[in-house]
Order: C-alpha cells, then structure tokens, then sequence
C-alpha cells in the first residue's frame, strides 16, 4: 500500500493530464459564460463604420474583423456557447440512448442482445457523416435538432462499451446473490449494475463530448450546422476560406478554439482512463 | 462461420435498404417538386408523382426499391435524369485514387513510428507521442486541409488550391487525410505493441538474441496485427467522413463532394445511392478483414 501510494506520488501522468484538460474546459466553460463581459461588441453586429474588408488584429478589435465586419473575437467567444452546447446536449443524447441500449442488451442477453446489437452494426455500417448531413437537411435545422442527431447517431460507442461491462458485472456474486434474494430486474440494474458502469461511462463522456464538438464543427463547416446568425466555429473556418489570401488570420482563430476544446475533452478522458486502469490493476 | 459472417453482413444490408428507405419517406420535400421546379401546376406534379410511382403504399414501394437495387437499379437522379449507379461509377475513381493513397501512407508511417517508439515506454518519447498523437487527433481535418492550403498554395505557390487531374493536384488533400490517419494509427499502434512487449514470448525471443528489429517487427508486430486490422476494418466508415470534408476543402470531385452537393439539391436518389454504396464498402471491409483473421491468427483457424 505504501509502496503504490509512493508510486503514485512519484510520477501521476493520470493527474497531470485530467489538470491539464480540467483548465482547458473550465477556461473555455467560463469564457462561454462570461462572453459579454469578455467582450464590448454584439458578435451579429457589423462593428466597423465602413467596409473595406477584414480589418487585420489590432486597433480594438482583438482578432481583427471578419469577411462582414465583424468582430472576430466576440464571436469566437460567443462561439464557445454555441459549440459547448450542442456537444453537451448531443453527448447527453448519446449517453441516454446508448446506456439504456447497453444496459438492456448486457442484462438480458439472449434475443434482446442480439436485436440491440444487430442495430449497433447497422449504424456502425452507415456513413455516419453522410447520415448526419441527410438529416440535417432534412430536419429543419435549429440549435436542438443539431444536437439531438449528432446524439442520435453517435450512441453505439456508448452502447457497446455498457453492454459489455454488464456482460462481466452480471456474473459476478454480488449481482447472483441480489437475484437469489428476489429482487426485481428494475432494482438490480438501477441499484447494482448502474453504479458499476458509470466509471467508463464518465470516461465516455468526456471522449463523447470531444467528439460531438468535432462533428459539430464538421456540419457547421459544410454549413449544415446551427443556422445562422449564431455564432459557430466551424462556419467561421468555411468563411475564412474564402478570404484565406487576403485575411489568414481569420482562419487560425476558429480552428485553434475548435482543437483546444477537443483536446480539453480528450485529456480528461485518457486521464480518467489512465487512473481507473491503475486503480484496478 | 464464414456461412454465419456472410448472413450477418446480409441482414445488415437489408437494415441499411430499410433505414434508407424510411429516411427518405420522411424528408418534407415533394420530389414532384424538386423536379418540375415550384412553379410547375398541380396536373404535372400529379403526373411526375404517378410516374415515380409515389401514390403506392409504403411496402410496395419499398418492395421495388429492392427489386431495382438486386438488378442494380439506383434510380435515376432528380436534378439530371441520370442512372445514379452511372452517375456514383464516374466518382469513384477520384475517391478510391485520394482515399488509397492516404490510407497507404497514413498507415504505414503510424505503423513504423508506432514500432519504433513502443520500446520506449514511459520515456519522454512516450510521452512525446501520447501527447503529439492527442493534439494531431484533436485537429478538424478541415480546419488542417486549409492550413496546407495556406501555407504551399498561398505563401510558398507550390501546388494548387483544389481540383483534380494531376499528381500535383493530389498531394494536398492526401497529405490532409494521411495526416489524420498517421496520428490515428501511430498511437493505436504504440499502445498496443508496447503491450506486447511486456508479454515472457517477448523475453524469451530477446532472450535467444533475436535482433530488436525481429523482435519488434516479427514477434511483437504479429500479435499486435489482429486488433490493428480490426481497426482497419472499423476505420474504413471514419474515413469516409474525413473524405468527405477534404473533398470538400479540395473541390476534389469524388463521392463525398457529390454527396454533399446532392442534399444540397434535395437529390433524393442520388443521396441515397451515395449512403448505400458507402455502407456495401464498409460492409466488405469488415468482411475482408474478419477473413484476414484467419490467415495472421491460427487460433481463429484451428479454433
């Protein structure tokens, strides 16, 4: 015990990684809450008195000004709020989706798992970005619909990975014993195999948020994400491609924020990882 | 239990057909519509639904649908009136020619740097590549795509910003995708071979003074190889997204970007097309890959 403790202290790779991915989210988190405080000017609004294109960084306007003048730093910032939001809300979606799916599939096995994981393939067969784009045109595009399909197609990691830690939770005494005692299916899964999931299902969590950021970020850049006017990373990326001659700068701004949430998320996942690892081994 | 694989990527097909099928029985816009134009009358709107055969209940049409798709029979492209299985074979080239490409490169470097460093466990190499490996995932392969777009098309002039034709054409966005794929593979690689090495055959290889790179590339590389060729197989699916983006960035004329422009055109028969030929190519990888199982690992042969 000594020993490990003194291991621990030694090197904690595992704790460095979730400090650093914690300060990433929280900075971003509090930059997306803050926003108006963060900066004077409304991120819709056409901030310079005449327009001559995208004015460089500099002269009040942090990160310069974008193809229709307007301030590129408010609307990075208010961007975190948008990006934050639908990642949330999709990894939640997932979470709800693919949790219940594995749940059902580990416990109940048999033709319940079958079915359940016959549609786990089926999706994982399917172009998920192809998918996502048919019913993002489809679906009259809001700041809820995005979210809910990014979630509604991105579940099967979540199902799969559930499915099988109650496959290995089921057989163990605890749950034997809650069974011989009578208790009801209900009981069992909410009171004794929950509990036992929910480690790798915090760690997907956070690898499910990063990735929903991605996708978001994807759809957006097509064009096919959040619809105008708010704020979106990805559609700053698509705007900035066209002046990347004369205004570059616009480009590096969006992108970076996109990939340091991303590696926000992705740190406090493989530290979660790297410390339940360690915790069982 | 290849007789078991082959039903099993069978039924999954028929989901695919079916998902489609509903997908597209949902979307709000008349095709009547999207053909004649808005302004057409209500008498040619009936006509061209007639035509389509869209007044039929919901089974016989789908019914079909999969009596065309067995003959081979996409439909035909709302925008063009094209066979969209013609329309698809004419974007096939370009998307196998950037996708194999990428994949090759991307690969094989992930494979070597992954090998290489694997040996170096919790060294500052380690490290240095769990890190490297974070940041070079986390970045949007379209966002990536346009810095290189910047910095050889814009700054330096050295190739072109989009388009097709040329090798030169062709560095670009392959080196955006195979970018994306060398980071994907290098890190899945190093964890897993650095497992490995760990493993008493490991030692006992070193042990009876097998040169390190036999050791690394024979001994460690081929038990390492079944979950590597899993994710081959699993990674096929991602790397239709990615094509899809860079082809985008790229006005790289492959299916991806005749997808995309297609939902744009609300294009039904030709969305749908591109989703089922993308899903029949994962279905064959994986199928290929569950019959490489057999050939690298003995236990699935003789088990």
């Amino acid at each position: 015990m000594a020993d490990e403790l003194a291991g621990l202290g030694r090197s904690r790779p595992s704790r460095r990684l979730l400090t650093a991915g914690g300060v990433l989210v929280v900075v971003l988190g509090l930059a997306a809450l803050a926003a108006p405080w963060l900066t004077p000017y409304d991120p819709d609004a056409i901030v310079v008195a005449s327009y001559h294109g995208p004015l460089a960084p500099g002269g009040g306007h942090l990160l310069g000004t974008d193809t229709l003048g307007r301030d590129v730093w408010a609307r990075l910032v208010y961007g975190a709020r948008t990006s934050l939001f639908v990642g949330g809300l999709a990894m939640a979606v997932s979470l709800a989706i693919g949790m219940t799916a594995g749940v059902v599939a580990g416990y109940f096995g048999g033709v319940t798992d079958a079915a359940v994981m016959w549609v786990v393939d089926l999706f994982l067969t399917m172009p998920s970005l192809l998918l996502l784009i048919v019913l993002a045109t489809v679906l009259p595009p809001s700041l809820l619909t995005i979210p809910l399909v990014i979630g509604a197609i991105g579940w099967t990691t979540f199902a799969r990975t559930v499915r099988g830690e109650v496959l290995s939770l089921r057989e163990r005494d605890y749950i034997s014993a809650a069974r011989a005692l009578g208790a009801p299916d209900r009981r069992i899964i909410l009171r004794h195999l929950l509990p036992g999931v929910l480690p790798g299902v915090v760690v997907l969590a956070a690898l499910g948020m990063s990735g929903a950021i991605v996708v978001d970020a994807g759809l957006s850049y097509l064009g096919l994400g959040v619809p105008l006017p708010t704020p979106s990373w990805g559609r700053m990326v698509s705007d900035a491609q066209t002046y990347i001659a004369v205004a570059p700068w616009l480009m590096l701004a969006p992108g970076v924020a996109i990939a340091l949430a991303v590696i926000g998320f992705n740190l406090i996942g493989y530290g979660l990882i790297d410390l339940i690892g360690r915790r069982n081994a | 239990m290849i007789a078991r694989r082959l039903l099993r990527a069978l039924t999954t097909l028929l989901g695919t057909t079916l998902i489609i099928f509903i997908l597209f029985r949902v979307v709000p816009a008349d095709p009547a519509v999207s053909i004649a134009g808005p302004k057409a009358d209500p008498e040619t709107l009936a006509a061209i639904r007639k035509d389509l055969g869209l007044d039929d209940p919901l089974p016989v049409q789908y019914g079909r649908y999969l009596a065309g798709l067995v003959r081979g029979d996409l439909g035909r492209s709302y925008m063009t009136g094209q066979r969209v299985a013609d329309v698809i074979a004419v974007r096939v080239p370009a998307t196998a020619l950037l996708a194999g490409v990428s994949l090759t490169l991307g690969f094989l470097a992930g494979l070597v740097v992954g090998i290489a460093t694997a040996a170096r466990r919790g060294s500052t190499i380690d490290v240095a590549v769990l890190l490297g490996t974070l940041v070079g995932l986390s970045l949007p392969t379209f966002w990536l795509g346009n810095l290189l777009i910047y910095e050889f098309s814009y700054r330096l002039k050295l190739l072109p910003l989009g388009g097709y034709g040329t090798v030169r054409h062709l560095v670009l966005p392959a080196a955006t995708l195979a970018i994306v794929e060398f980071f994907f593979y290098a890190r899945f690689v190093h964890t897993n071979v650095g497992g490995m090495l760990n493993s008493d055959y490991i030692r006992t290889a070193r042990a009876k003074g097998s040169p390190p790179a036999r050791v690394y590339f024979v001994h460690a590389l081929r038990n390492a190889l079944i979950p590597i060729v899993t994710l081959l197989g699993l990674d096929i699916a991602a790397l239709m997204s990615g094509v899809v983006l860079t082809e985008t960035v790229f006005n790289w004329p492959g299916l991806g970007r005749l997808a995309v422009q297609a939902v744009f055109d609300l294009d039904l028969p030709l969305v749908a097309g591109t989703v089922l030929f993308s899903a029949v190519l994962v279905l064959a990888a994986n199928l290929v890959v569950d019959l490489v199982y057999v050939v690298i690992d003995p236990r699935v042969r003789h088990g």
